[in-house]
This record gives C-alpha cells, sequence and structure tokens, in this order.
C-alpha cells in the first residue's frame, strides 16, 4: 500500500479523496445517499485516489471515514428551504459555521462533529462538499417519493462535476449497468 | 415549587429521545423518557425471505450496525434449528469484539468525556505535572510531558480559531465540572489518542466484515469469508496476523489508558457513585460461543434483582428457555393501539399517535420487562453477571478499576459503588478490558483451528415446511439485544428487534414501574436549571443510541438539541 509521508494515513490509506452517501434505506427520502452512490457506481468509473461509499447514517461513527482524506464529498438529505428535490449544495465553512442547531439532517450532529473531530486531530478533509436535497417524506418504507427520485441524476452530477473540479475526474462507463439498490427489491 | 425541564432530544448520535425531569429544591423528583420516533422494522420484513433479514436489521440503526445482523442471523438460525461451523463462530466472535471495542472507546471519549471534562480548563494546565499523573497511573508511553504541550498548543490555537464547536455540548465552567485542569489535559490528550485506537479496532472489523459499516460477510448458516492461507484474496495468514497487531495495540490502549481514566475521573467525582442507580435489576446475555451449538461462551449471560448478586440466574445457551420465556413488552404508555403486555412472537405493532401525557401515553419505544420486572442492559449488568459468577477476566478488571479509584479517592470502593451513573461508566471500561483479551482469544482459536486444516464455513440447509419460532441473543455495546422471528414456508411472517435502547429509555410499564432511565435520574442533583448538566451526565452513562429504540413520526423542525426550561 501507498503510504504518503510515512504515516498510517485512514481508512483506505492509497486514496485522498472521498465520496460519501450518509441515508437509511429503510426511511423512504432518506434513501437518497445510498442511491445516490448506487448511481454513481454503476454509471461512472473512478480513480484509485476516490473511495466511493454508502455509510448509511453513522452518526459520529463517520469520523474514521474522514481522517486522512484531503477532501469529501457527502451526499444527504438536508432540512432546507425549498421543495422536495431541491439540491442545495454547502461548503465546509457553511456546515461548521451554521448556528448551534442547524437545519440540516438528523444525522447532522455527526457530520458537523466529525468535521471538527478530525480537524481538531489535524487530519482531516479541507475541502468539503455537501450536495443535500431536500427530502418530501420521511418514514419508514422503502422508496424514494418521486421528486426527490428526479433529483438523483442532478445530485450524481453535482459530484461529478466536484470530482473534477479536485483534479480526480470520474469516466463514464460503458455499457452502463442498473445500479444495484438492493432494499429496494421485493 | 417545582421547575419541570425538558431535555429534547439527548442523545449526540442518531435518534431522538426527549427527558422531562421535575426538580424540586435542587433535585430531581420526577422524570419521564420519551423516544419521539416512530419506526416499524416488521413492517419492512414480512412477507421478505429469513435468509435476507441481517442485511436490512443492520439498517436499523447506523451505528449499531454489526450488532444487529448478528442477533438477526442467530434468530434465523435458531429458528430453523442451524448449527453453524467452529470457523464462522470465531470469525463472527471476533467482529463482534472488536465493533464493541471500537464503540466503547467513542462512546467514553467521544460521545461522554465532555459531560465530565472541562476542555477550557486544559489550557490552564501544566503539561510537566499532567505526565507525571499519567505516568503514575499507567505505563502507557504516550503520557510524556512533550506529548501533553503538543496537545495545550493543538487545543490553544483550536480556540484561538474559534473551532470550540465541537465542544459546544460541553458546558464548560459549569459550576458541575470538577476536575483540575491536568487531568482535563490528559484527557484530552486521549481523546486525540482514542480517535487512533477506535480506527484501529474498526479495522479489523473492516478486514472480516469486507465492508463497515455496513458489513457483507454473513450468512444465515454461518458466514462468507473463504478460508485459503495462500491466496491473497481470501482469508488467509497476513490478513490473521495484521488484526493481532491491530488487536494488540488496541488492548494496549484499553488497558493502560481508557480503564485508568475512568478510574481516575471516578475517583474524582465520587458523589457520582452514589447518583444514578435507579433499577437495580440486571440483564445480560451469553456471549463469546466457543461451540458450534451455543452452549459455552466466554462472556457471561444471566439476571440479578434488586442488585443483589445471588439472585443470579445464568442464561446458558442459544436456546435457553429462561430467557425466551419471560421477555414481553408493555404498551400501557407507549403510543401503539390498546393495552398488551405481549411476548415479542405474539406482538403486532398498531401505531396511535396521541399528544405527550406522562400520566397516559408519552413514547414510542414499548417496555419491555422480564418476568415483569423492568431491568438495566449494558456492561454494567454484564460486569455484574460476572462479577456473581466469578469470571475471572471480568473480576481482575472490576477489581482493577475499584482498586485505582480507591487510591486515588483514599475511602475503599467496593463493587456496590457500581449501582451508579459513574458506575456504568466503569464497568463499561472493564468490559473494554475484558473483551480486549478475548478479541485476541478468539483470533488465535480461529487461526490454531484453521492450522489444523479445517477451513468450512457455512453449513447448508433447507427451509422446512409449515412455522419456525425463532429468537436470537447478542450482547451488543448497549447490552442486551434480542431479535424474535417467526417464519412460515420460507417466508417471515412476524419479526420484533427488542434493543437495549428499548430496556432502558423505555416508559412506565402497566403497574406504573419506571424504565431504568426514569428511575436513575430521580434524586440526582441539579445546580443550574438552564444548563441541567447532571441529566445528561446520566443519561449519556447508558450510552442512549434512540435510533434503534424508536419509532419517527416526523422530525419536524430538527431541533436538534434543544433544552427548554418550563417553570
Amino acid at each position: 500500500m501507498s503510504d504518503e509521508g510515512g504515516a498510517e494515513r485512514g481508512i483506505e490509506p492509497q486514496r485522498r479523496l472521498t465520496v460519501i452517501g450518509l441515508g437509511n434505506v429503510l426511511m423512504g427520502d432518506d434513501a437518497l445517499g445510498p442511491t445516490v452512490i448506487g448511481a454513481l457506481d454503476a454509471q461512472y468509473e473512478f480513480p484509485p485516489e476516490v473511495a466511493v461509499l454508502d455509510l448509511g447514517t453513522p452518526g459520529l461513527d463517520l469520523t474514521p471515514y474522514l481522517l486522512g482524506f484531503d477532501a469529501a464529498v457527502i451526499v444527504d438529505t438536508v432540512s432546507a428551504p425549498g421543495a422536495p428535490g431541491t439540491i442545495v449544495l454547502y461548503r465546509r465553512d457553511e456546515i461548521l459555521k451554521t448556528p448551534p442547531q442547524p437545519r440540516l439532517s438528523p444525522h447532522d450532529p455527526g457530520l458537523k462533529e466529525a468535521l471538527l473531530t478530525v480537524a481538531f486531530a489535524g487530519d482531516g478533509p479541507r475541502e468539503v462538499l455537501l450536495v443535500g436535497v431536500v427530502p418530501g417524506k420521511v418514514t419508514t418504507g422503502i422508496g424514494l417519493t418521486a421528486a426527490v427520485r428526479a433529483a438523483v441524476p442532478d445530485a450524481v452530477e453535482e459530484v461529478v462535476r466536484e470530482l473534477d473540479r479536485l483534479g480526480a475526474p470520474a469516466y463514464s462507463r460503458s455499457p452502463q449497468s442498473p445500479p444495484d439498490l438492493w432494499w429496494e427489491r421485493p | 415549587m417545582s421547575t419541570r425541564i425538558t431535555v429534547d432530544p439527548i442523545t449526540r448520535i442518531e435518534g431522538h429521545l426527549r427527558i422531562d425531569v421535575e426538580v424540586n429544591g435542587g433535585k430531581v423528583t420526577n422524570s419521564w423518557s420519551s423516544g419521539q420516533m416512530f419506526r416499524g422494522i416488521e413492517t419492512i420484513l414480512q412477507g421478505r425471505d429469513p435468509r435476507d433479514a441481517w442485511i436490512f436489521t443492520q439498517r436499523l440503526c447506523g451505528v449499531c450496525t454489526t450488532v444487529h445482523a448478528i442477533a438477526s442471523v442467530r434468530a434465523v438460525e435458531n429458528a430453523l434449528g442451524i448449527e453453524i461451523p467452529i470457523n464462522a463462530q470465531y470469525i463472527r466472535n471476533v467482529i463482534v469484539s472488536a465493533h464493541a471495542l471500537h464503540d466503547h472507546m467513542v462512546h467514553f471519549y467521544h460521545l461522554s468525556a465532555l459531560d465530565w471534562v472541562d476542555v477550557t480548563s486544559a489550557l490552564k494546565a501544566d503539561p510537566a505535572k499532567a505526565s507525571a499523573l499519567g505516568e503514575s497511573l499507567s505505563p502507557w508511553p504516550h503520557n510524556s510531558k512533550r506529548e501533553m504541550e503538543a496537545v495545550k498548543e493543538k487545543l490553544a490555537s483550536f480556540v484561538a480559531g474559534g473551532q470550540l464547536g465541537i465542544f459546544t455540548n460541553g458546558y464548560w465552567g459549569h459550576p458541575a465540572m470538577k476536575l483540575p485542569p491536568e487531568v482535563n489535559l490528559l484527557a484530552v490528550a486521549h481523546y486525540l489518542q482514542a480517535l487512533e485506537y477506535q480506527f484501529k479496532a474498526n479495522k479489523v472489523v473492516a478486514i472480516l466484515g469486507s465492508k463497515t459499516p455496513n458489513i457483507q460477510n454473513l450468512a444465515v448458516g454461518g458466514v462468507a469469508n473463504a478460508i485459503n492461507l495462500n491466496n491473497q484474496a481470501t482469508l488467509n495468514m497476513e490478513k490473521l496476523f495484521m488484526m493481532k497487531d491491530l488487536l494488540e495495540e488496541v488492548a494496549a490502549f484499553v488497558q493502560q489508558v481508557y480503564l485508568p481514566d475512568v478510574a481516575a475521573i471516578g475517583a474524582m467525582y465520587p458523589e457520582w457513585l452514589g447518583y444514578g442507580g435507579g433499577v437495580t435489576n440486571y440483564l445480560s446475555v451469553p456471549d463469546l460461543p466457543l461451540d458450534t451449538k451455543g452452549t459455552q461462551f466466554d462472556l457471561p449471560g444471566g439476571t440479578i434483582v434488586d442488585g443483589n448478586l445471588a439472585t443470579l440466574k445464568q442464561i446458558t445457551s442459544f436456546q435457553d428457555a429462561y430467557f425466551k420465556d419471560n421477555v414481553t413488552e408493555s404498551i400501557a404508555h407507549a403510543w401503539y393501539d390498546g393495552e398488551w403486555d405481549k411476548h415479542p412472537w405474539e406482538e403486532e405493532t398498531v401505531p396511535h399517535y396521541t399528544e405527550f401525557d406522562g400520566e397516559k401515553k408519552y413514547s414510542w419505544v414499548k417496555a419491555p420487562r422480564f418476568e415483569g420486572r423492568p431491568m438495566q442492559v449494558g456492561p454494567l449488568a454484564q460486569v455484574l453477571v460476572g462479577y456473581a459468577t466469578g469470571h475471572p477476566i471480568i473480576k481482575k478488571y472490576a477489581d482493577q478499576v475499584l482498586s485505582t479509584a480507591s487510591a486515588i479517592a483514599k475511602v475503599k470502593l467496593g463493587p456496590n459503588v457500581l449501582h451508579s451513573t459513574l458506575g456504568r461508566h466503569a464497568a463499561r471500561a472493564v468490559r473494554a478490558a475484558t473483551l480486549s483479551e478475548l478479541a485476541l482469544k478468539h483470533l488465535q482459536l480461529l487461526t490454531e483451528n484453521i492450522g489444523k486444516g479445517d477451513v468450512a464455513i457455512f453449513t447448508p440447509w433447507t427451509y422446512p415446511a409449515g412455522e419456525q419460532r425463532g429468537f436470537g441473543f447478542h450482547e451488543a455495546p448497549r447490552g442486551a439485544l434480542s431479535h424474535w422471528v417467526v417464519i412460515r414456508d420460507g417466508k417471515i411472517v412476524n419479526y420484533q428487534a427488542v434493543v437495549p435502547s428499548t430496556w432502558n429509555a423505555g416508559p412506565r410499564d402497566e403497574k406504573g414501574q419506571k424504565g431504568p432511565y426514569e428511575a436513575s435520574l430521580v434524586g440526582n442533583p441539579i445546580a443550574d436549571t438552564a444548563k441541567p448538566l447532571e441529566v445528561l451526565r446520566t443519561v449519556h452513562s447508558f450510552d442512549p443510541c434512540l435510533a434503534c429504540a424508536i419509532h419517527t413520526l416526523d422530525v419536524e423542525g430538527n431541533e436538534l438539541s434543544k433544552i427548554r426550561t418550563l417553570t
């Protein structure tokens, strides 16, 4: 395994960028993050320095998945003004500078505190983009509402654009396979 | 006149818990614990193939992933009478041990320590004194003066950068914060080091589970970890050695840092070894099976009533009738239709929300009972059961934590102080130390068994016709977890998860008996009703994780850390 600077870095030391989908696949629109990760995996190939992960709803256990990365793109539902399906982008400073009770998703305590924790440890991503989608229905049950499902391609596009900007472009797969959204299978 | 304080929510990780306390004369006189979210996993699992249940249940809660996967495969195996190969037991045992080590460290250092440690006070510490204190407590090599100076500098620059947000739940400067600056500095240093060691524990889970936080390697009937010592892609010697190294490093941290830290903090807040006892009936389930049938275990299970260790009744196998027959859930004070008290196999989940009424219904969490009694679950339950059965490793570390704390506090502290808020933290550290040895033991057992040429990982099976009922338990980081399944013709017809936070955070039952959170808060002091730090201390000591205990009506407005004081 490659090893920059001799120190043991992160969960996958050869990677410097991470794309993380957050959300609970059993809670309606909260499955947005994992759904976007499934779509990314099905449609794109990523350079070896990029990790693409569906982490569910780890809360503060997000911390180890941020350690050692230079940049992170996080996809999650957010509670923000706008109709269901609206995409809202937040940069690192905006995530951290929001008032103590930010209007983000229920797992936000994890995201915000995990970012600060790794910053305190001196080894967290300096570049962070949160690709947020306003959910319609977050209750027990499987499947996205139509408005949120319609936002999936745009959320995928935001992730791909950010990887381009970070100098780690993803390439379209050919041929493409349908995404493996196992939780949606009857 | 009494003051009523509502803390809503209290958990810093997933979930939504509301605690109401009534304060009279600076003390809590009554309390209510309410889960504010409705979930209903059974509605998602009904009609599915039981082989897939673990994949779904591990998504119940994003923090307790692995534990729901394990309990689920055990429940289905129990229903179908499947015995799994010994390699599969060992592999599962290493996973659950490493997961629990990770979880216990995170809980203490990253979720609860701030209830006791005043971070800003660490800025006033003398690094040489902090180092001397650390070195007096243990042989840990990373307590040097230089390391303490570096941490103090890091903290100072973090504070100067205005980034103290991480510690916003910390209540620094609160009158109930009593540690000297040097202890606070030592704790901050260990907070940072704990990040590294929880990560190492998590890596072991990732090696065997192939992914974390949601592992991929389980199967009803065993595991999916192909074993071939000479193949890069399978479980091989290199991976076995890598895990041994990681677990040895974790063991050193737990034994030399976590355990003495908890003892020191306990000794410096001796009054908190008196508060927070509450329900002193305890339930733990045995775990880390040593045979294919699940009749011998490395972690003890059983019940204790009224804090009296002589009442111990052991739970001894995966088929144990004493456990199977005595679990019920009451909805007398929970938002479900009706008034029943039922065995998990017989339950139905029909939500019926009414407003919060402490006299009637006030929670989405059901009230589990064992032989009709509320039970406290968690590391304290397991440590007390271990103490009562004379479990040598548990006893060794329990005595060690008590003697270290006694030496610092200069009073003799016996096992009776464990029935308390800080006792729960001490027991968690004792359990972590115990697991740090047992994780290595089970990895060794696995390595030796593979060395004998046994590479079996899966027992083939087929669905019998008709109906089967099964239960599977697991002593999870937060305590006794059980899954209950009813299968008919290869499909799930009922599924219930009775989770640790349900046992602890549940409401009153039909007899009006309080749940463990509720009972433990009564008698706690409250220095400042606007900042009820003491309530947080006691509730956090249980390690609440409510997403799994409860159930989302709607997290309307996401008021994530509201503390309301109603007079």
